[in-house]
């Protein structure tokens, strides 16, 4: 498949260009502190002791510090979704890169895990240097006490040692097989961030590595009290010259103040002040008004919340404290509250039935929507307590933003969708959006009966309004049976077998010349990859795809 | 807190610890640190303990995500047999493989980061979890759907013949004559 320029301009070019400006940051910070350490007058002694290990570990410090306070921005998700909202930023081209929030997360992460190793790796070094290059004339300079001592036990040492351990729990939880099979060894470890963020801003307390402070008076290389000049190079030097080399004053070296809170604290109280205004605006309980049950093990909850404002596409972290007082679960909000009602719903679905006896009964809830494998005991009766946070932002709220928009949605991934046509059912006309094509790819056949009426009733709506080309539906399932005789508008739109992607690019493609088309996918990996290949190759009819990703966890 | 695997967290764990203490081992012996037969040992063992982590077992309950290229690895690992098979043996072997990395500063890391993995799977091991191989399935063929093997033996239903015929004294509303009805489906 031949790439086009254009399409991927227009779908990966924001972000690399963020990744090289990242790359271009950590690189220059890097050279620019190694230079600092090899050619700083201040440095010149300890230099001569240490050699380029300390170049090397201070110059990874500093890109540390760097990518410590980033790692902490994508994730104040209350201050994105505000961003995202409020049209502050109105160009859709930053607004998608947004999406990519989580990706930058990562890059950040593993940035510090590298560099961890590297600095580590250079301070063992300059731990050697130090015990062996001892230096007898600069006592001041010196971390170990004696000569070929190799000392670790003060605060820099074991405090890194201790960040180094809680930084490998962090990060060997945190790969995508863990995640995905038991979130609560994820989510409790990667909360130790607080600790790990403390103890570093302690780090240097008690520097080992000292600059000196006197450079006018003691120039370094500077000729020493009992040194003459003959010594050097034996060439006839004048009295005039030799005044002005000697020292006028002993070496005083002072070590570093810890600098790491200058970069660490306003990222770190922006992401604790966003985690308490999270706590708050969670603290008021929902009320559940109704359950409804749905065939394939789906409930539906509608709930009712003070002030509660979402948009179509946001989704909510609930939390149930019957079950767990420190788990939060998300869930795409299948129905936003607007003027007329007041409710908003999510569809969980199910795993397993009511057990257990007595007073309680418990449920087994396995999750839909991010992550299909996380399970929440759910107490029936008195604990049927929730609290909602959010809502927060999400790639599908870009859907009326496009002329024309394509939806993909592989099974429950089509719970950000129902909350898009549930928004077109109360009003189509305000939009931008002039076609919604809409494809939705399940395994059974008993799922589509989750929103058939939904779907119907929008088709019937915009069928009755005279604008029967606005939404086009493809169903697509790998069983053959027929649907219910009063869900006729999708009997007849239903395809048995997997979607061919190409095709169906193509003819929106034909339909809509030199215009610009949103794909959104929320659906397994294999049709998100293909979509997304798909969507940067070329195209003679001029149209641009730009891909949009809900990612599940 | 649902069924955790903790045999999955301890794999990852062990795995970057044999990282650690491959790395710390290089440093050891590149730097000629005092005692560099213990960082010599270290790179040993951080071979070995990446070699035997890295075929990640089979889950017991869902999909298994497989490493790139494991399947080497897995049919070594599985041919021990019980020994590797048992999260005892494992949880007691990287104890005994940790303790001399933390008689040297470079290695001390990857010493007690092995040793945080070998107390995972030592509770992992409690629970009766094991090591299971993922070996490649057999796809079965799909079998081809009834409905192409039998066409269909009559024709599409037609209007009867007085509505078929061409109304040839009437051209122009016949232009407009649609023998079936238009519905919305």
């Amino acid at each position: 498949m031949v790439v086009s320029v254009r399409s991927w301009v227009a779908n990966e070019g924001g972000k690399h260009l963020v990744l090289m400006l990242w790359l271009a940051a950590n690189t220059w910070l890097f050279l620019k502190t190694f230079l600092l350490y090899s050619t700083g007058q201040q440095y010149h002694y300890l230099y001569k002791m240490l050699g380029p290990g300390l170049c090397i570990s201070r110059a990874s410090a500093s890109v540390l510090n760097l990518n410590c306070s980033l790692v902490l921005l994508p994730m104040c998700r209350s201050l994105l979704t505000f961003v995202r909202g409020s049209h502050t930023v109105s160009s859709r081209k930053t607004r998608r890169l947004l999406d990519k929030s989580k990706t930058f997360h990562v890059a950040c992460g593993v940035a510090i895990c590298i560099f961890s190793v590297v600095h580590v790796s250079a301070h063992l070094v300059n731990v050697i240097n130090f015990s062996v290059s001892y230096s007898d004339d600069f006592p001041a300079l010196n971390l170990a006490r004696y000569r070929g001592e190799v000392r670790h036990t003060h605060i820099p040492g074991v405090t890194g040692v201790l960040l180094v351990l809680i930084l490998f729990l962090m990060f060997t939880s945190s790969s995508y097989c863990v995640r995905v099979s038991n979130y609560e060894i994820f989510w409790y470890t990667h909360n130790l961030f607080i600790v790990f963020y403390i103890i570093l801003m302690v780090h240097m307390v008690g520097g080992a590595l000292k600059y000196q402070t006197n450079i006018e008076a003691h120039p370094p290389g500077c000729l020493r009290a009992n040194q003459s000049g003959a010594e050097q190079l034996g060439e006839e030097l004048e009295q005039g010259e030799d005044e002005e080399r000697r020292c006028r004053e002993e070496a005083h070296f002072q070590p570093h103040y810890p600098q790491t809170w200058l970069w660490v604290s306003g990222p770190l109280c922006l992401y604790c002040a966003e985690r308490f205004y999270r706590y708050i605006r969670s603290c008021d309980p929902v009320t559940i008004v109704t359950v409804i049950r749905h065939p394939c093990d789906v409930i539906e909850l509608r709930m009712l919340k003070k002030n509660f404002k979402a948009r179509p596409g946001q989704y909510i972290v609930l939390n149930c404290p019957g079950v767990s007082s420190f788990e939060n679960h998300p869930f795409t909000l299948t129905t936003c509250p607007t003027e007329n009602k007041e409710t908003f719903g999510i569809h969980l679905r199910v795993v397993g039935d009511w057990t257990g006896g007595g007073k309680y009964k418990y449920m087994c809830v396995c999750l839909s929507g991010f992550s299909a494998n996380r399970l929440v005991y759910f107490c029936q009766r008195c604990v049927f307590r929730l609290y909602v946070d959010g809502p927060f932002g999400s790639p599908s709220e870009e859907v009326f933003n496009y002329d024309v928009s394509l939806c993909v949605a592989g099974g429950i991934g089509v719970t950000p969708f129902a909350c898009v046509l549930h928004a077109l059912l109360d009003g189509w006309k305000g939009f931008r959006l002039q076609r919604l094509y809409f494809v939705w790819v399940c395994r059974e056949l008993q799922s589509f009966y989750w929103f058939a009426e939904l779907l119907c009733a929008v088709h019937h709506k915009l069928w009755q309004e005279n604008r029967p080309d606005y939404f086009n539906l493809k169903l697509f399932i790998s069983q053959t049976d027929n649907l219910q005789e009063k869900y006729r508008p999708l009997t007849s739109r239903l395809l048995v077998g997997r979607p061919r992607w190409k095709l169906l690019l193509d003819e929106i493609a034909k339909t809509n010349n030199n215009k610009r088309v949103g794909v959104f996918c929320c659906g397994p990996k294999g049709i998100s990859r293909t979509l997304h290949r798909l969507c940067n190759s070329a195209r003679s009819s001029g149209t641009t795809f730009e891909f949009n990703k809900e990612s599940f966890s | 807190m649902g069924k955790i695997e903790w045999a999955m967290w301890a794999n990852e764990q062990a795995l970057a610890s044999g990282l650690i203490l491959l790395t710390g081992g290089i440093v050891g012996v590149a730097g000629q640190f005092r005692g560099w037969q213990f960082a010599a040992y270290a790179v040993a063992a951080g071979v070995f303990v990446c070699l035997l982590e890295y075929p990640r077992s089979k889950r017991s309950k869902g999909t298994s995500v497989e490493r790139t290229g494991q399947y080497c690895f897995t049919v070594c690992v599985k041919s021990f047999g019980p020994l590797t098979r048992n999260y005892y043996v494992r949880a007691f072997l990287h104890a005994a493989i940790c303790v001399p990395g933390g008689f040297m500063l470079a290695t001390v890391l990857g010493c007690v980061c092995l040793g945080i993995a070998s107390i995972i799977y030592f509770v992992a091991a409690i629970r009766g979890e094991h090591w299971e191989p993922i070996l490649p399935r057999k796809e079965s063929r799909m079998p081809v759907a009834e409905s192409i093997k039998n066409p269909p033996q009559n024709p599409p239903p037609r209007p009867p013949a007085e509505t078929r015929r061409k109304r040839v004294d009437d051209l122009e509303d016949a232009a407009y004559d649609n023998p079936i009805s238009v519905t919305d489906n």
